[in-house]
Parts: structure tokens; C-alpha cells; sequence
């Protein structure tokens, strides 16, 4: 390296350190030579903007250890490929916050939301990062999380100084280059170089710590709002054609005498019966249970309007009784034992309904072969699977496909 | 004469003049790449369909394509028709036997062929009956009406609302979504607000150049057989789960369509946002942005080109994109090894690390280096890239620094 002017950037100090980062993790390196180094004097340490440009202030890679800023380095790369100015933006816009005073906090917890695991194995932690620890509060939680523990006061006076630009938290700093400065990355491929990153980890899972791979997991396909889910998934069934409201040619529309020779249709309703099957073997918390079948009876209810064609069947190994849900208020769930579906399909079978819900952990036997009606399975999640003591490799079958399954409980409800 | 007397008319017209105070708006030029997508797809005869909430500014989007098309806009409220307005209505004549039924078209539908061309806007797919939405689905696809068939000069444009908001169950099997383009229409709260206080944007759209065609069509047959040569696997994969139901997905048809969109959109001069929004409504996310990842790949320097010429390569100028011409290099060199092939591509390396990030070049020049014949002697412009020793060196100390920390820490 040629001998640089005192005071001007160490580029050859920042440009090792992001090399010391690209070997450490292997899976983010398209996304740190993706950022551009911009020399500044007006951030207190390491930056970052939208557009993934990197200010960087000159004394401060004099100070630090190459060690260190290779891990800022992956610190700020953290906050552009989990899009924590995009999110930070959209809390600002739920929660009404406004000011700098509330960045600064969206920063520090987004902060919080990188540093709780990205240390360690070949990288330093900074002396004065941020962690959860340090705010007495658990690891493992998202951004919007840590804010609402965040509270500016003495303990975070210190932090004052941290700015990790507006790449962590939304807002523009008159420092920035903004969207027309030179070398920034279009949406298009900021899209690019995250999804590069999410299939490098998708591609070598073993590397990456678990909270890199469930960001490479949704970062393109977020978790479904199971309640939404599971209400278009019932309403479509509902509604498709030959259970619900249509139109026939039957008998005559009433308009048809003011256009003689046309034949018109007419709009007939038949609200489609709908048996829900509820599993309450002992795998299936009360909780769980209460949500799902408060969202199916709400659904059902909209939808038919008239309560009786809705049924209740609480099911274990055996099928219990079939229940109208005209006593909504009191729907009695009996059981506590193993699971088989089979007859709880075959209970409800018998009472000809146009669909079935089921609303199960899908620990148990399913049907051979499909019913002569719609079916909407909603699954409990059980992350890590079943577990038997005395059949350790079991796994239990999965729903089958002639059902449409909702998962539920996973992800924002 | 009295207030009371005042006759009533003089009222309604000064209502008149303050609707039309209100009505007063200016325009800006604002670039729309929503509205620049949806152009391309409809001039590339896709059948579209827009998905966004109530009220949120399709109908004066679809108003200003039309205008800028010089098409007529024919508008129709799907969910306040009957199904046989769509499929025809059975008209009984004097002796069926020998006639049979005719099934007679709406009048706009007649209209809209009579004209022989014009934008139609089928408005709330999602609110109408299943029945209703399954005649509306012939008119698109197969753009019958009844007996009559719409010319080639109509293009069709269908909007729904999302899933999640959609009051009945409406949503696309899966042969259905695989013919539409899908965008998703969201509004933007600085246009909202500009707008309320008097100025709308006026979005300037493509026009395709004429003498661009067949490079477009020549770049799109490229673009689309390289990524699938490559990866085979997404030439047909239906979507799974159901939170992906309803949208777009990759099949030999919608990647059909993806040719002439990237086409289009090549001879329009687009960018890439524009392209990004097209492709992944037709193939759906994930093949899409691995399709836009393969472009960026294209638009590396040829390897060959770049060996044959070092002095004058023009090198990217992101580090991702450069390290990966530089490993493309070295990996044509592997391919190939020769003498002057791998003095050139050092020479090359020397030059990215003159006219760039250091950091870049380490990897291609360690591969580069393992790849020396026993005669080769090492050229002489290796020793300028020394800054690169050293910088591999440091970083291999702060290396063992960390997990000396580590250790020292635990």
C-alpha cells in the first residue's frame, strides 16, 4: 500500500477486516464486497444507508482493531440484508413513532436483534456493543421485539453516540448521498445480492447460525398470518361452486318476463353445511384449541348464517357426539386420549356436510381415500416433530394432499 | 329581492365552480414503475391482473394507460353481472330444434368488436360469484363473449383484491394463475398526499424503439434458455403450501411469457426494477429473482474477451459483481490452461486491484496461482500485486487474533 496522507482513510486496514469477515462467514461475502466504502466525517464510528453505501469515519479504523471492524463490518451488513430500515419504517408508521429520539431506539434494537448471535466462531465482539444482556432482556428476539423494551435513560445515556445510519432505522441523514448519490444499488439489486445470500445459507445450512437460516427461510417468503389463511382457505371451500351461493338455470330469473325469449338465470343460495372435527387428544393444548375454533365458529357463522348448519365434533381415538353450534356459547370438547381422525371423519361423514374442518397436530392416521366433501385441515405446528419413547424414528404422516392444509400458530397471528 | 327568493339554480352553479376549483390539478413527472410494468405486460398482449385493495387508484391507473396507449377504456363492474352476460345470454328462437340457440353478447361487447379495439377493465373479479368469475375467466383466456370473439386490438386488464381481504373465497386454481402477469398494485403515501394537495404524477411510459427489436428478441431467447439450461429444475414447478395458492409460478407457459416480457422491456430501454416487478409476477418470486441473478451474471464481461484484451478490460465496478468476473476469468484460464491465457488473466488481476478493492482480488489470484505449471515461470506482475499479500496476510493474523480471543474468553 502507498503511504497516505495523516488523517485520510486506512482503506488498506478496512479492506483486510472485510476480507477477515468474508472468511469468517463465508455466506455473506457476495453481500459484503456488494457494499461500497465511503469515506465521512461525520459519523461517529461505521454506517450504513439503503443503498448500500458504507461511511466509514477515518479515526475511528485508526483506532480499532482489524478484528473489530471486520466484525462491524458484518454488524452492518446485518441491518441491510435484514432490512431493518424497510421494517423500522413500517413500525414507525404502525406505532406513530417520530423523532430521532425514537431511531435511535429502533436502532438500538435492531442492534440488539443482530448482536445476540453474530459474534463468535472467528469473530470478535466489539467492547461496546449492544446486547440483550446489557438491557436485561432474553436473546433470540426480533427487532420489533426488543423495541417496546427499549427505553432511553441513564443506562443507554452512553449510547447516545451510536449511529449506525439509516440503513439500520429509516431515516435520512443529511450526511447520506441519498437515492442519486453515485455507486448506490437499485431495489432490484439489493433484491439481487439478499437473495444471492439467502441461497448461499438455503445451500450449505450447516454453516450458518439458526438465526441466519430462518432469516434465508422467509426473507422472500415471510410467514403467512394464519388467521387470514385459514379464513380465505374455509371461505374458498365454502364458497366454491356446488356448496354455496350460484347461479342456475333451473327456473327462471324474476327479470325474465320484462325480456321475453331470453332465457335468464337465477341467483338460488343453499348455505353449505360445514362439520368441523376437532381433535382433543392430549397433544392439543386448550389454548390453541380456543383460538382456532373461535376463528372457524366466527367464519362459519358469517358465512351461512344460519348456525345450524354448522356442527361441532370433538374426536380422540373415538368420536364423540356430533354437536349443533346453535349453544355456541358452550361447545363441550370431551376427550384427552390418542388420536385417530379416521372416525372423526366418518362421524362427520355421516352428517353430509358440504366441509369439513379439522382442526388437528396431525398425530394421527388419516383417511385413505378422499371424502365425498371440501377439506380444510388446520395443523398445529410442532416444531422438531413428534416424538414416541417407544419408536423414536417415527414421524407421523403427513396430512393428506387432497386436503388444504393451514398451519397454524406459526408466525404473526 | 329577498334572500328567500333567491332562485335555487345560482346555488348549484356556484357548487359547480368550487367542484371545479377542486378538480384543478397539476401534474409532475414522477417515474411509476408499477404503471411501467403494467404497460409493458398489456402491450406484450398478457392478460394482467392487478391485485391491490379497494380504492387505491387502479381505475385512474388503467385511465392513464389508456391514454398513453390510445386506447378506448371500457370499463365492467364484474361483480354487478350475471354470468350469461359474460358467456352470452340463450336467446330462444321460433324453432331451436332447426336454429339452435344463439347466445346473445352485451352491448358493450359489441361495441368494444365494432370499434375493433380498445382497453377492456374487468373491475372486483374477486367480488363476484364463483359462476360470474368462471364465464369472466373464458372472456379472458379465450376472449369470447357469447358468439362473438374480441379482435386482436382489445387487451384485457383484471383486478382483484388480495385473499386476505377478499370477502368472498375467491382465488386462482393453479392453470388459471399461470396465465396471468401478477402485479401487485400498492399506493404510495407521498403520491397520496402530493396528490390531495393538487399534484398527481404524470408518469412518463416506455416506448418500444423500432430499431431495438431484434437485439430485444435476441437478448430474451438468450436470457431465458441460459438460466434454463442451467437449471432444469424450474422449468415446471407447481406451487406448494397454501399460503403460495392463487399466484404466479413457473411452468413452460408462463416462461413463454417471460421471454416476451424481458423483451419488451429490453426494447422499451427499462430498468431492472421494472423488469424485476414483470418477471416475478409470471414465474413467481423465487424463480424470478434467480432468473434477474442469472441477468446480472449475463451482463458480466465475457471471459474471453477479457483475457484477449487485460489492458483495456473494463472491470465491474461492485465488488461482487468484479469478483465474479475475476472468478469467471480464472475459471476459463482452468478450463483452458495456457501459458499466455494465465499471464493474462494475472495481468487482469493486477488491474482490478489498480482500479479497485483489494479485497476482491484475493481469492481468484490464490486459485489462479494453485493453478502454475512446473515451466511456467511467474510473470513479472505478480510483484505488483503485493498489496494483496500483505492484505491476505492481515486478515490471516486477525484471524488467529480472534480465535486467540476467543479462547483466551472462554
Amino acid at each position: 500500500m502507498t503511504a497516505r496522507a495523516p488523517g485520510a482513510l486506512d482503506l488498506g486496514k478496512l479492506f483486510a477486516a472485510r476480507l477477515h469477515a468474508a472468511r469468517a462467514r463465508p455466506y455473506l461475502a457476495t453481500a459484503l464486497f456488494a457494499l461500497r466504502p465511503v469515506e465521512s466525517r461525520q459519523v461517529p464510528t461505521m454506517a450504513v444507508d439503503r443503498y448500500w453505501r458504507c461511511y466509514v469515519f477515518p479515526a475511528f479504523v485508526d483506532r480499532t482493531a482489524l478484528e473489530e471492524l471486520a466484525a462491524v463490518w458484518v454488524h452492518e451488513v446485518a441491518h441491510l440484508l435484514r432490512d431493518h430500515h424497510g421494517r423500522g419504517d413500517r413500525v414507525a408508521r404502525e406505532r406513530g413513532l417520530t423523532g430521532p429520539a425514537e431511531r435511535l431506539r429502533m436502532n438500538i434494537a435492531a442492534d440488539c436483534e443482530i448482536n445476540d448471535d453474530v459474534y463468535g466462531d472467528g469473530l470478535v465482539c466489539p467492547e461496546d456493543a449492544v446486547t440483550p444482556q446489557k438491557l436485561g432482556v432474553p436473546a433470540g428476539w426480533l427487532m420489533e421485539d426488543y423495541l417496546r423494551h427499549v427505553r432511553l435513560g441513564p443506562p443507554l445515556d452512553r449510547l447516545g453516540w451510536l449511529d449506525c445510519g439509516s440503513g439500520a432505522d429509516g431515516l435520512e441523514r443529511a450526511w447520506e448521498l441519498g437515492p442519486d448519490g453515485a455507486h448506490g444499488l437499485s431495489e432490484q439489486e439489493r433484491d439481487a445480492v439478499r437473495f444471492r445470500v439467502a441461497q448461499g445459507i438455503r445451500g450449505a445450512p450447516g454453516s450458518a447460525p439458526q438465526s441466519w437460516r430462518r432469516w434465508a427461510e422467509e426473507v422472500f417468503h415471510p410467514p403467512q398470518p394464519w388467521r387470514q389463511l385459514l379464513g380465505s382457505t374455509l371461505r374458498s371451500a365454502v364458497c366454491a361452486p356446488g356448496a354455496g351461493e350460484d347461479y342456475h338455470q333451473g327456473r327462471p330469473a324474476r327479470r325474465s318476463a320484462g325480456v321475453p325469449k331470453v332465457v335468464l338465470p337465477s341467483l338460488r343460495r343453499r348455505p353449505p353445511r360445514v362439520c368441523v372435527v376437532v381433535d382433543t387428544s392430549g397433544s392439543v393444548s386448550d389454548a390453541e384449541l380456543g383460538s382456532a375454533l373461535l376463528e372457524v365458529a366466527a367464519i362459519c357463522r358469517a358465512l351461512g348464517g344460519r348456525r345450524d348448519l354448522v356442527s361441532v365434533l370433538s374426536c380422540d381415538a373415538a368420536a364423540r357426539t356430533v354437536q349443533p353450534l346453535c349453544r355456541a356459547e358452550g361447545i363441550e370438547l370431551t376427550g384427552g386420549g390418542g388420536t385417530d381422525l379416521r372416525t372423526g371423519f366418518a362421524r362427520a361423514l355421516r352428517t353430509r356436510p358440504d366441509v369439513v374442518v379439522v382442526l388437528t397436530d396431525g398425530q394421527t392416521p388419516w383417511p385413505e381415500a378422499r371424502p365425498a366433501c371440501r377439506t380444510v385441515v388446520g395443523l398445529f405446528s410442532r416444531a422438531g416433530g413428534s416424538y414416541d419413547e417407544n419408536d423414536p424414528d417415527h414421524r407421523p404422516d403427513e396430512p393428506p394432499a387432497w386436503a388444504r392444509v393451514v398451519t397454524i400458530g406459526s408466525g404473526p397471528g | 329581492m329577498t334572500a328567500s327568493a333567491l332562485p335555487v339554480l345560482p346555488q348549484l352553479d356556484v357548487a359547480e365552480t368550487l367542484l371545479t376549483l377542486l378538480r384543478d390539478s397539476t401534474t409532475e413527472p414522477r417515474a411509476d414503475i408499477q404503471l411501467e410494468a403494467l404497460t409493458l405486460a398489456v402491450a406484450a398482449d398478457l392478460p394482467v391482473l392487478l391485485w391491490g385493495e379497494p380504492g387505491i387508484g387502479k381505475t385512474a391507473a388503467l385511465t392513464q394507460l389508456a391514454a398513453a396507449l390510445d386506447l378506448p377504456l371500457t370499463t365492467v363492474i364484474a361483480s354487478v353481472h350475471e354470468p350469461s352476460d359474460f358467456s352470452g345470454l340463450p336467446v330462444v328462437g321460433d324453432d331451436p330444434a332447426v336454429q339452435g340457440v344463439p347466445m346473445a353478447p352485451p352491448d358493450w361487447a359489441v361495441r368494444l368488436v365494432r370499434a375493433g379495439r380498445g382497453l377492456l377493465f374487468l373491475d372486483e373479479l374477486s367480488t363476484a360469484p364463483p359462476a360470474v368469475q368462471a364465464a369472466l375467466l373464458r372472456l379472458v383466456l379465450e376472449r369470447r363473449i357469447g358468439a362473438l370473439r374480441l379482435p386482436a386490438g382489445v387487451r384485457i386488464v383484471a383486478a382483484a383484491n388480495p385473499r386476505s381481504s377478499a370477502a368472498d373465497g375467491w382465488e386462482l386454481s393453479p392453470p388459471l394463475a399461470n396465465r396471468f402477469v401478477h402485479l401487485q398494485w400498492v399506493h404510495d403515501h407521498d403520491v397520496v398526499v402530493r396528490g390531495l394537495g393538487g399534484t398527481w404524477p404524470r408518469a412518463a411510459l416506455p416506448r418500444l424503439d423500432a430499431e431495438r427489436l431484434p437485439e430485444a428478441v435476441d437478448f430474451a431467447r438468450r436470457a431465458v434458455c441460459a438460466f434454463l439450461q442451467a437449471r432444469p429444475g424450474l422449468v415446471h414447478r407447481l406451487p406448494s403450501g397454501e399460503s403460495r395458492r392463487g399466484g404466479a409460478w413457473p411452468s413452460p407457459r408462463s416462461w413463454e411469457a417471460t421471454l416476451r416480457l424481458i423483451a419488451f422491456a429490453t426494447a422499451a430501454g427499462s430498468s431492472r426494477d421494472v423488469l424485476s416487478l414483470l418477471v416475478r409476477g409470471t414465474v413467481g418470486d423465487g424463480p424470478g429473482l434467480e432468473l434477474l441473478a442469472s441477468l446480472d451474471r449475463m451482463d458480466l464481461p465475457d471471459p474471453e474477451s477479457l483475457l484477449a484484451d487485460p489492458a483495456g478490460a473494463v472491470l465491474p465496478e461492485r465488488g461482487d459483481l468484479r469478483q465474479a468476473a475475476l472468478d469467471g476469468v480464472v475459471a476459463a484460464v482452468r478450463g483452458r490452461p495456457e501459458r499466455a491465457r494465465w499471464d493474462a488473466a494475472w495481468a487482469l488481476l493486477v488491474r482490478a486491484m489498480e482500479t479497485g478493492a483489494p479485497d476482491v482480488v484475493v481469492v481468484p489470484a490464490t486459485t489462479l496461482a494453485s493453478l502454475r505449471r512446473e515451466d511456467w515461470e511467474v510473470p513479472a506482475a505478480v510483484e505488483r500485486l503485493a498489496g494483496v499479500v500483505s492484505l491476505s496476510r492481515r486478515a490471516d493474523e486477525a484471524a488467529r487474533r480472534s480465535v486467540r480471543t476467543a479462547g483466551a474468553r472462554r
